[in-house]
C-alpha cells in the first residue's frame, strides 16, 4: 500500500562540497541543500548544463559520492538500505564496461549481483540485448565495439533487474539519431508500463520531447521543478506571426505598423508583434500582396528559458532579429 | 541517507595492529636465529652475484657491505653468537662486485684480524685481503699502511710491517709520516706497548668508518689500562719492598681513586695473596688481556 | 542476506580472475617464470654436484620474484583500473557494497596468483622429474610461505589502489614490498645510523610487511628441518596482517568519492 503512496525518490537537503588539493583545504561547493520528490511512473528530466551537479547529484543517489548532508528516499527505503537498489538501474555517464567481456557475460554479472537466478538472467539478458539492437554482437568482445554500442549496453545492464525506477546519465550522449530515437522510445516504454525514470541531459529537445516534470539546475542550485508548461510560461500579450511572399516594401510595412522581424526563411518571415499591433500588421501584410500563414501565442523554447535563466554571456535576446 | 561514512573498519585495525606486533616478535624469536646465516649464504660468490645482476654491481655491492656492516660491525661488536666464518666471503663478494671499494677492505682487515671474540681471529686473511686490495688499486697507500701496521700488530713482524710501510710512503699523495713510523717500526720489538699505541691512535684519528674508529679506541683504552695496572703493579712492589707483605686492599695504596680502577671504570682485580694486579674479567677490556695473555 | 553476500563476493571475485586470465601481459610473465626454472637445468649441467641445489634455488626464486611481479602487476592494475576507467560505477550501484567489492577483488586476485603458483610449482616438479631427481615434498613448505607473501603483496597493492593513481599505487607498493624483503635491514639500520630513535627503526620494522618471514627457501633447499609450528605463525602473522591491511584499505575505500 505505502509502496503506492511513496514518492519513487525524495530528497532532503543533499549537499555535497569537494574538497580538492592535498590538505582538503581548497572546496568546490557542488551541490546546495536540494529538496526534489520524483513521483512514481513519471519520467522526470534533470536538466542543467555542464558542471551544475547533475552527475554528482546521480553519483550521491548511486552511492558514488558520499554526501555531506541530507536524506534520501528511494521507492520508499532509506537510501542506506541496500534493498532498493535490487528494485533499481543506473546508467552512468560515458560508461565503461570491462573490455575483455562480451555482452552477454556482463549481462550475467550485473544479474549475479542482483541476485538474479541464472534462467532469469538468461531470459532478460535475451530480450535485452534484442530491445537496445546488441543480438549480433552478443558474444563479440567489447574492446571491438563503438561508443553508440557501449551506451546501448548500458541502457541494458541498466534495465537487467526489470527495475521500477531507472536513473539515466546523459543517455543519449554518444549515440547517433537512430540510437537517440531507440532510447526514447524505450524510456516512454518504461512509462507506459509504469516504471520511473530519471534521466540528466544537457540536450534541451531530449528533455522537451520526453519529460513529464523537470528539475533545472545552475551551479548546484535547483532553480525551477515543474511541468514543462510551468516553467515555459506561455506569453499571450505576444503572438508569433508567419506571413509569406512581398517584397522590402511590405517588410517596411510590417515593421512600421509594429512588427519585430525575428527571422527569414527564403519567401517566409517570422515576426513577433504585440497584441495591440497585430491587427495593423496583419492588414499591412494583406495589403502588400502577402499571406498570413499563421498567428499563435509566443511560447517560449526551453532552449530560450535556459538561456535567459542561465544568464551571464550566454545570454541572447530571444526577440532579437539573426544574431 | 546515512551522510557521514561508517568507520567501523578502523576499530579493526586498531584492534590487529598490536597483534601483528605480537606475532612478528615470535616468529624473530623463532626464526632469528636462522635469518643472519640464511641470507649470507645465500651466495657464495662473488663472480655468481655479478651474474645475476649486471650492471648492477656497485648496487649490489653496497647491499652486501651493509649486511656485513651490521651483521659484524657497528654496536654488535661484541655479540656472542657471531658467524664469523661469514665474514670473509661476505667481504670477498663485496670487494669482487666492487674492486675498489676500499673501506670494505680496510674495514674487513680488521674484523679478520681481531681475536675472538671482537674478530675472526684470521689475521692471514686479513692481510690477505689487504693484498687484493693493493692489487687491485696501486694508488691507495691506505690499505698499504693497514697492511704495515697489521704486519706488526697481529703478526708480530716489524721488519716486514716497516717493508710495506715505506712502499705505501713512495705512492702519490702519501703523507710524509708513513717514513718515520717505517723506521720506528724497524726498530721496535713486537708487541712494544707505546708504539702500539701511537698505531692505533694513527688508526684512530684517520678511521673513516666508526666501527673502525671504536675498535681503535678499544686498543687504545686497553693500552693504557694496561699501562695503569703496570703502575699500580709497580706500586705494589714498592709496598711489599718497604713493608715486607702485600697490602690487603689496594686501597692501603693511597693512589688517586681514579687509577684504581681501569678505563672502561671497572677497579683492577687484586689477589692479596700473590699481590698480583690484574684488569677485570667483569671489564670489556679483559677480551683482549685474554688475547694478549695467550 | 548471508548467501547473497557470499554469492556477490563470488561473482566479482570470478570476474576479476576472468579478466586476469584474459590479460595476456599475465602469460609473459608466467612464460618467463617457466623460462627460469627450466634455465635451473642448464645451469644445472653448468656446475658440478651442486645441480639439484641450483634447479631448486632457481625455481623457488624464479616463482618469488616472478610471481611477486605479477601480484604488483595485476593487483594495482586489476584494482585501479575499475576506478580509472569507472567500470566500478554501474557496479556500486547495484546491491553490492564497497566492502564485499574490495574482498571479491582480493579474493579473485589471491586465486589467480594461486593458480600462477601451481603452474610454477608443476614447472620446477617437472624440471627435477625431467633431470631424474625425486619429487621432493618438502619444497612445498617453501611454496606455500611464497603463496602467502604473494597474497600479501596484492593486499597492499590493493590497498594503495584504494588510495590514490595506479602509477602512485604501483610505486607505492614496490616500494612497501622492496622494504618489507629488507625488513632485517631495517631492524639492523642503528648499526649504520647510530643516532636514529630506536623508536622510529622499532617502529616502522613492526609497520613494515616482513617478507622475510615467508622466505623459507634457503632452509627448504639444504634440507634444514622446518617445524609446522614456524610455518603455523607464519601463518598467523600472514592472517594478521592481511587482516589488517585489507580493514585499512576498507576505510579508505569508503570514505572515497568517487569523482
Amino acid at each position: 500500500m505505502t509502496a503506492e503512496t511513496t514518492p519513487a525518490l525524495r530528497i532532503a537537503g543533499l549537499a555535497k562540497t569537494y574538497r580538492l588539493g592535498l590538505t582538503g583545504s581548497v572546496t568546490r561547493m557542488a551541490l546546495a541543500p536540494l529538496d526534489l520528490t520524483v513521483r512514481r511512473g513519471e519520467i522526470f528530466g534533470y536538466l542543467g548544463p555542464n558542471g551544475s551537479g547533475k552527475t554528482t547529484t546521480l553519483k550521491i543517489l548511486m552511492g558514488l559520492v558520499r554526501a555531506d548532508a541530507g536524506a534520501v528516499e528511494v521507492l520508499g527505503l532509506d537510501h542506506a538500505d541496500p534493498a532498493w537498489r535490487r528494485r533499481a538501474g543506473y546508467l552512468p555517464e560515458h560508461p565503461y564496461f570491462y573490455d575483455y567481456l562480451t555482452p552477454a557475460e556482463y549481462l550475467a554479472y550485473a544479474g549475479r549481483l542482483l541476485g538474479l537466478a541464472r534462467g532469469e538472467i538468461a531470459q532478460r539478458s535475451e530480450e535485452l540485448l534484442r530491445l537496445v539492437g546488441l543480438s549480433e554482437a552478443r558474444d563479440v568482445p567489447m574492446r571491438r565495439f563503438s561508443k553508440g554500442m557501449v551506451q546501448r549496453l548500458g541502457l541494458a545492464q541498466a534495465l537487467v533487474n526489470d527495475p521500477e525506477i531507472v536513473f539515466l546519465d546523459e543517455p543519449m550522449s554518444g549515440l547517433d539519431p537512430i540510437g537517440r530515437h531507440l532510447v526514447r522510445n524505450i524510456i516512454l516504454d518504461l512509462r507506459e508500463r509504469g516504471k520511473t525514470v530519471f534521466f540528466s541531459t544537457h540536450i534541451l529537445p531530449d528533455a522537451e520531447t520526453l519529460c513529464d516534470r523537470l528539475a533545472l539546475l545552475r551551479s548546484g542550485r535547483l532553480l525551477k521543478v515543474g511541468r514543462l508548461d510551468e516553467i515555459l510560461a506561455i506569453d499571450v500579450s505576444h503572438f508569433e506571426v508567419l506571413a509569406s511572399a512581398g517584397g522590402p516594401e511590405l517588410k517596411q510595412a510590417a515593421v512600421a505598423a509594429g512588427a519585430n522581424l525575428t527571422g527569414e526563411m527564403g519567401e517566409r518571415w517570422r515576426m513577433h508583434v504585440d497584441e495591440q499591433h497585430l491587427p495593423a500588421v496583419v492588414a499591412a501584410v494583406s495589403a502588400g500582396g502577402g499571406r498570413v500563414l499563421g498567428v499563435q501565442p509566443v511560447r517560449e523554447s526551453l532552449e530560450e528559458y535556459f538561456f535567459r535563466e542561465m544568464g551571464g554571456n550566454t545570454a541572447r535576446d530571444p526577440w532579437a532579429l539573426g544574431d | 541517507m546515512s551522510p557521514a561514512v561508517s568507520w567501523r573498519p578502523l576499530w579493526l585495525v586498531l584492534a590487529l595492529a598490536p597483534l601483528v606486533v605480537g606475532a612478528q616478535r615470535e616468529i624473530d624469536s623463532r626464526l632469528g636465529r636462522h635469518r643472519a646465516t640464511e641470507e649470507a649464504l645465500f651466495v657464495w660468490s662473488g663472480k655468481a652475484v655479478r651474474l645475476m645482476a649486471p650492471g648492477l654491481e656497485n648496487l649490489m655491492a653496497d647491499l652486501y657491505w651493509l649486511r656485513t656492516v651490521q651483521y659484524f660491525g657497528g654496536q654488535r661488536v661484541f655479540d656472542r653468537d657471531k658467524r664469523f666464518d661469514l665474514l670473509e666471503p661476505l667481504i670477498e663478494i663485496t670487494t669482487t662486485l666492487d674492486p675498489r671499494f676500499e673501506l670494505a677492505y680496510r674495514y674487513g682487515a680488521i674484523f679478520l684480524a681481531e681475536p675472538r671474540p671482537n674478530g675472526a681471529g684470521q689475521s692471514e686473511a686479513a692481510l690477505r685481503l689487504l693484498e687484493k686490495g693493493a692489487r687491485e688499486m696501486p694508488t691507495s697507500w691506505k690499505v698499504r699502511w693497514d697492511a704495515g701496521y697489521f704486519r706488526h700488530l697481529f703478526l708480530d713482524d716489524p721488519s716486514g710491517g716497516a717493508r710495506i710501510l715505506l712502499e705505501a710512503a713512495q705512492i702519490d699523495g702519501a703523507p710524509y709520516w708513513l717514513r718515520t713510523l717505517a723506521a720506528a717500526m724497524k726498530s721496535k720489538a713486537p708487541g712494544e706497548r707505546g708504539f702500539a699505541r701511537v698505531l692505533w691512535q694513527q688508526i684512530h684519528d684517520e678511521a673513516e668508518a666508526a666501527p673502525i674508529r671504536r675498535n681503535a679506541r678499544f686498543h687504545i683504552d686497553y693500552i693504557d689500562s694496561a699501562d695503569r695496572r703496570d703502575a699500580l703493579q709497580a706500586r705494589v712492589e714498592r709496598f711489599h719492598a718497604t713493608q715486607a707483605r702485600w697490602p690487603q686492599t689496594l686501597g692501603e695504596l693511597a693512589v688517586e681513586p681514579k687509577l684504581l680502577a681501569d678505563v672502561a671504570r671497572v677497579p683492577f682485580d687484586y689477589d692479596a695473596n700473590s699481590g698480583r694486579v690484574t684488569i677485570s674479567r667483569r671489564s670489556p677490556l679483559w677480551r683482549l688481556e685474554r688475547w694478549k695473555a695467550l | 542476506m548471508g548467501t547473497g553476500r557470499l554469492s556477490r563476493i563470488v561473482a566479482v571475485a570470478a570476474n576479476t580472475h576472468r579478466e586476469a586470465v584474459r590479460e595476456r601481459v599475465l602469460y609473459n610473465l608466467i612464460f618467463f617464470a617457466i623460462l627460469m626454472i627450466l634455465s635451473g637445468l642448464l645451469l644445472g649441467q653448468l656446475s658440478i654436484r651442486q645441480d639439484e641445489k641450483i634447479i631448486k634455488d632457481i625455481g623457488l626464486a624464479a616463482m618469488d620474484v616472478f610471481g611477486t611481479l605479477i601480484g604488483v602487476f595485476l593487483g594495482v592494475s586489476l584494482m585501479s583500473k575499475e576506478i580509472e576507467r569507472r567500470s566500478l560505477y554501474p557496479l556500486l550501484a547495484k546491491p553490492l557494497s564497497r566492502d564485499e567489492f574490495l574482498a571479491g577483488k582480493f579474493f579473485g586476485l589471491s586465486f589467480t596468483l594461486f593458480v600462477n603458483v601451481v603452474v610454477m610449482a608443476l614447472g620446477l616438479y617437472a624440471t627435477l622429474f625431467v633431470t631424474g631427481r625425486s619429487a621432493d615434498l618438502a619444497l612445498l613448505k617453501a611454496v606455500l610461505p611464497i603463496y602467502q607473501g604473494l597474497v600479501l603483496v596484492v593486499a597492499i597493492a590493493v590497498l594503495f589502489s584504494t588510495l590514490t593513481s595506479s602509477a602512485l599505487a604501483a610505486v607505492g607498493t614496490v616500494c612497501v614490498v622492496v622494504a618489507g624483503r629488507y625488513s632485517d635491514v631495517v631492524r639492523n639500520m642503528r648499526d649504520v645510523v647510530p643516532d636514529a630513535p630506536a623508536w622510529l627503526i622499532e617502529g616502522l620494522y613492526y609497520a613494515m610487511p616482513n617478507f622475510r618471514n615467508f622466505d623459507f627457501k634457503n632452509r627448504v633447499v639444504y634440507g634444514d628441518p622446518v617445524s609446522w609450528g614456524d610455518l603455523g605463525f607464519v601463518t598467523v602473522y600472514w592472517l594478521l596482517y592481511l587482516a589488517l591491511t585489507l580493514s585499512v584499505a576498507a576505510v579508505a575505500f569508503r570514505q572515497r568519492d568517487f569523482q
